[in-house]
């Protein structure tokens, strides 16, 4: 299938999970931008699903700020339905300024949030950002204007927060790891995934058109299915008939 | 590309364009009475395809004596080839359905990249009749189906096949020989993503380009084939189809409701045709600033001459689309006298086309000052044909999170004034909503408290959400006045896609369409005759006030017309005298 089917796909289906415009047009670009760009973003997805489906949408609350810092509760939701504020939040506060920083605690699916940074990072702003990953911890990093980032996973040196996602935002990635030097510390670098494979994978999307499984392209026709009304002789009429 | 106008503040210095304000523009009735322009997709097609001289033959001519079969034309165009496959099928009558929940068709079409091989053409055989209900992969460019004009097919090869030319007054009633009830691109149903067109395949690297030149070979073939029926049923005797003739004949089109939300949800993309348009039609307007010539005022008058024939010969049952079709060609008559008695003095005046359009904005239906919007930017094809490379636009939709709400209420106020000035408490006002249907997913429109579904709404009440999204803005400003956007959509995250559109949208020329889409009496063939108006189609004719038929390619020249001299000036077609040959 093409990007646009998919996307198409992906914007009902979280509309019938309750997501509100805006929320589902970014859900389904984080979702596609991972996938073609070889990140898994179907398994990811299909994670999320599950969670989705049992809940009405929650969105993450502020509790914590002051002139160069914020903390987010993600209140256990996926970054899907919080990532997109996360990241306004901490690039208006840079647009104001200098650098900021941004903690997003208690949520997941954060491997989404690269879709959400690249697309803020193309008004001339760079991101950092880090998670835990079982036992490492995954750094992310935007420059300003890059439609790819930089993908490694380290070692830990301190122990991280399981669920917590760190951004920090600034005019560079100079300034920003000269500004938090401390907490960019991070052990033994362990694995990169190329911007070269990223490219190759998304030309690939492009020119072949995406994979789906069976399984998961029938999940989403029955989530679509939810948005549509059934069709009667009445509402025909409405249709011109 | 941007071109200075006078809707921008900046560069004061620059000599800036005349353009209309979109207060003028982007009202619904003036969308829904505009006409095909130089900049239209079809008359953009058209000029490459005459200019590049594509090179089209049929490698497979595969059709029985009552014309089903199979046909692949394969095209040489200027940057890659590609193949076009027609599977002509037998429909009983009764089946024959033009609405877009039909699963049976006269003729199912695919346009394809490269060339077709034995294997690929049966996977094509397999999937293609399907339509919705097949999949394809992304060596499909576009998806369509037509239906034949029962009527006057079958008349036009028995006339043939008894060695006469069909009668011109019979053609002009109809138009065409198939309708096409759809043409699916960018992607859906597996077919390669648009992403993939316009950075591969730069003869189609403008928006819907692949999918008119779908509807040209599906016009193509309707004659081949009427050509190829006749002389089987009568090989000594049939005649070829007269190439006046077939120039006049088109294709027809039914538009229902699913191209309207696509106006909705691509904002950015519309306000980019419009800003177009606008700039071809400002910079004619510019250019009589000297005077205009002779020469030009004739070309003018010949226009609307022609035009008041076409609107004559337009055959409709809509009594409101007949009644504006009379009074236009009326208004159309008297520009026409002004021209010939005026044209001396005309010609040494300056601001000719301002006064004009001035007067007409005055005295006339904004269907016929559109009309003359559409001929003045014909006359200017050296400054305005340019423009064409810049119908497409990435469209992005982001928050400005650092603004503040106290700006973010301005910004409201000024740009969607419109919106703020339509009362949501009077029950019409909300008496319309949108929802798709689980037959195909097709958009209807259902009545508020009657009809199912509103718990399904499709988001397309865009002056209702804004509405809503400025009351609370506005109380969320009284208790903290210092805050920005970005601490607003925290708080009330379920308005992010609306501040995102709000914001976006402020800053185009254009923005967004301003009318309520969810009055009770919203009219949306105004939304589709819009957007058909940027296809490059003529002759609407309203079936009621949500489904339009209307005519493509009628009056565009003929594949053996590639390569030879061009004037491009086929926009509304008006009956042929027939010349020999």
């Amino acid at each position: 299938m093409s990007k646009n089917e998919l996307t198409a796909s992906l914007k009902k289906a979280f509309e019938a999970l309750g997501f509100q415009p805006g929320d589902y047009y970014d859900a389904a670009d984080m979702v596609v931008w991972l996938e073609t760009h070889g990140f898994y973003g179907f398994d990811r997805l299909l994670a999320v699903l599950a969670y989705l489906n049992t809940t009405a949408p929650v969105h993450a609350e502020l509790v914590q700020e002051d002139v160069h810092n914020f903390v987010l509760d993600g209140k256990g939701t996926s970054v899907l339905l919080c990532g997109s504020e996360a990241v306004d939040l901490i690039r208006a506060q840079v647009m104001k300024g200098a650098c900021a920083g941004l903690e997003l605690t208690n949520c997941y699916n954060r491997t989404f949030i690269i879709q959400r940074l690249i697309k803020a990072a193309q008004r001339n702003l760079a991101f950092v950002a880090y998670w835990r990953q079982l036992d490492c911890c995954v750094k992310v990093s935007v420059k300003p204007g890059a439609v790819l980032p930089e993908y490694q996973t380290f070692t830990m040196l301190d122990v991280i927060d399981p669920q917590s996602l760190i951004i920090f935002c600034g005019k560079s990635i100079e300034a920003i790891e000269e500004q938090y030097a401390a907490e960019l510390e991070f052990g033994t670098l362990v694995d990169t995934f190329s911007t070269q494979e990223m490219t190759d994978s998304y030309r690939n999307s492009v020119e072949e058109g995406i994979e789906i499984d069976e399984s998961l392209w029938e999940t989403l026709d029955k989530l679509v299915a939810r948005v549509l009304v059934e069709s009667t002789d009445s509402s025909r009429a409405g249709a011109g008939e | 590309m941007h071109i200075p106008s006078s809707l921008d503040q900046a560069d004061s210095g620059v000599n800036r364009l005349p353009m209309r304000p979109a207060g003028q523009v982007m009202q619904l009735e003036r969308l829904g009475s505009f006409h095909q322009s130089r900049l239209s997709f079809m008359r953009t097609l058209v000029r490459r395809m005459v200019v590049e001289n594509w090179q089209i033959n049929s490698p497979v001519f595969d059709l029985d004596e009552h014309g089903y079969g199979t046909v692949v034309y394969q095209i040489e165009a200027k940057y890659g080839t590609f193949s076009y496959v027609v599977f002509s099928h037998y429909l009983d009558p009764e089946r024959r359905n033009d609405r877009v929940i039909a699963d049976q068709w006269d003729l199912t079409m695919a346009l394809c990249e490269g060339t077709v091989d034995t294997k690929q053409l049966e996977f094509l055989r397999n999937n293609v009749p399907k339509q919705e209900a097949g999949r394809v992969d992304s060596r499909v460019l576009v998806l369509s189906r037509a239906n034949r004009s029962a009527r006057l097919f079958d008349y036009v090869v028995n006339e043939l096949a008894d060695g006469c030319q069909p009668d011109v007054d019979a053609i002009a009633d109809v138009g065409y020989l198939y309708r096409t009830t759809a043409a699916y691109g960018s992607g859906k149903l597996g077919m390669a993503d648009w992403e993939k067109v316009w950075t591969k395949h730069r003869d189609f690297a403008r928006p819907f380009a692949a999918e008119m030149f779908t509807c040209f070979m599906l016009r193509h073939f309707s004659m081949q084939q009427a050509d190829y029926l006749a002389s089987q049923r009568s090989p000594t005797k049939a005649v070829a189809l007269h190439e006046d003739i077939k120039r006049y004949i088109g294709i027809g089109n039914s538009t229902g409701l699913g191209m309207a939300p696509f106006l909705i949800n691509h904002p950015l993309l519309i306000n980019q045709w419009i800003e177009m348009r606008e700039t071809a039609l400002a910079t004619a307007v510019a250019t009589s600033e000297i005077g205009v010539d002779l020469e030009t005022l004739l070309r003018l008058d010949t226009s609307v001459e022609r035009v008041i024939q076409h609107l004559n010969e337009i055959v409709t049952a809509d009594e409101r689309q007949s009644k504006a079709n009379i009074q236009v060609a009326k208004e159309l008559q008297l520009l026409h006298v002004w021209l010939q008695e005026e044209s001396t003095a005309l010609a040494i005046s300056h601001y000719v086309w301002a006064s004009l359009t001035q007067y007409a904005e005055q005295h006339w239906l904004i269907e016929t000052q559109e009309v003359i919007n559409t001929l003045l930017i014909e006359l200017y094809p050296e400054l305005v044909d340019g423009l064409e490379d810049h119908m497409w636009v990435e469209e992005s939709y982001q928050i400005t999170p650092e603004m503040s709400v106290a700006e973010l209420l301005e910004v409201v106020e000024e740009k969607y004034d419109w919106a703020l000035a339509i009362d949501f408490t009077q029950y019409e006002s909300m008496g319309a909503f949108w929802y798709r249907s689980d037959e195909k997913m097709e958009p209807r429109l259902g009545q508020t408290n009657i009809d199912m579904g509103m718990e399904k709404e499709m988001p397309l009440g865009i002056g209702r959400r804004v509405r809503e999204c400025y009351d609370l803005i506005y109380s969320y400003n009284q208790s903290y006045p210092d805050q920005d956007v970005a601490h607003f959509v925290v708080r009330n995250p379920t308005y992010s896609g609306i501040v995102a559109r709000i914001q976006t949208m402020a800053e185009s020329h254009y923005g967004d369409i301003r009318e309520n889409l969810v009055h009770s009496d919203v009219l949306p063939i105004h939304l589709l005759r819009c957007k058909l108006s940027f296809f490059g189609v003529s002759k609407f004719d309203p079936r009621s006030r949500l489904w339009v038929r209307n005519t493509m390619f009628q009056g565009a020249p003929l594949i053996s017309d590639f390569g030879k001299l061009f004037f491009d000036d086929w926009q509304f077609p008006i009956k042929p005298t027939l010349t020999s040959g």
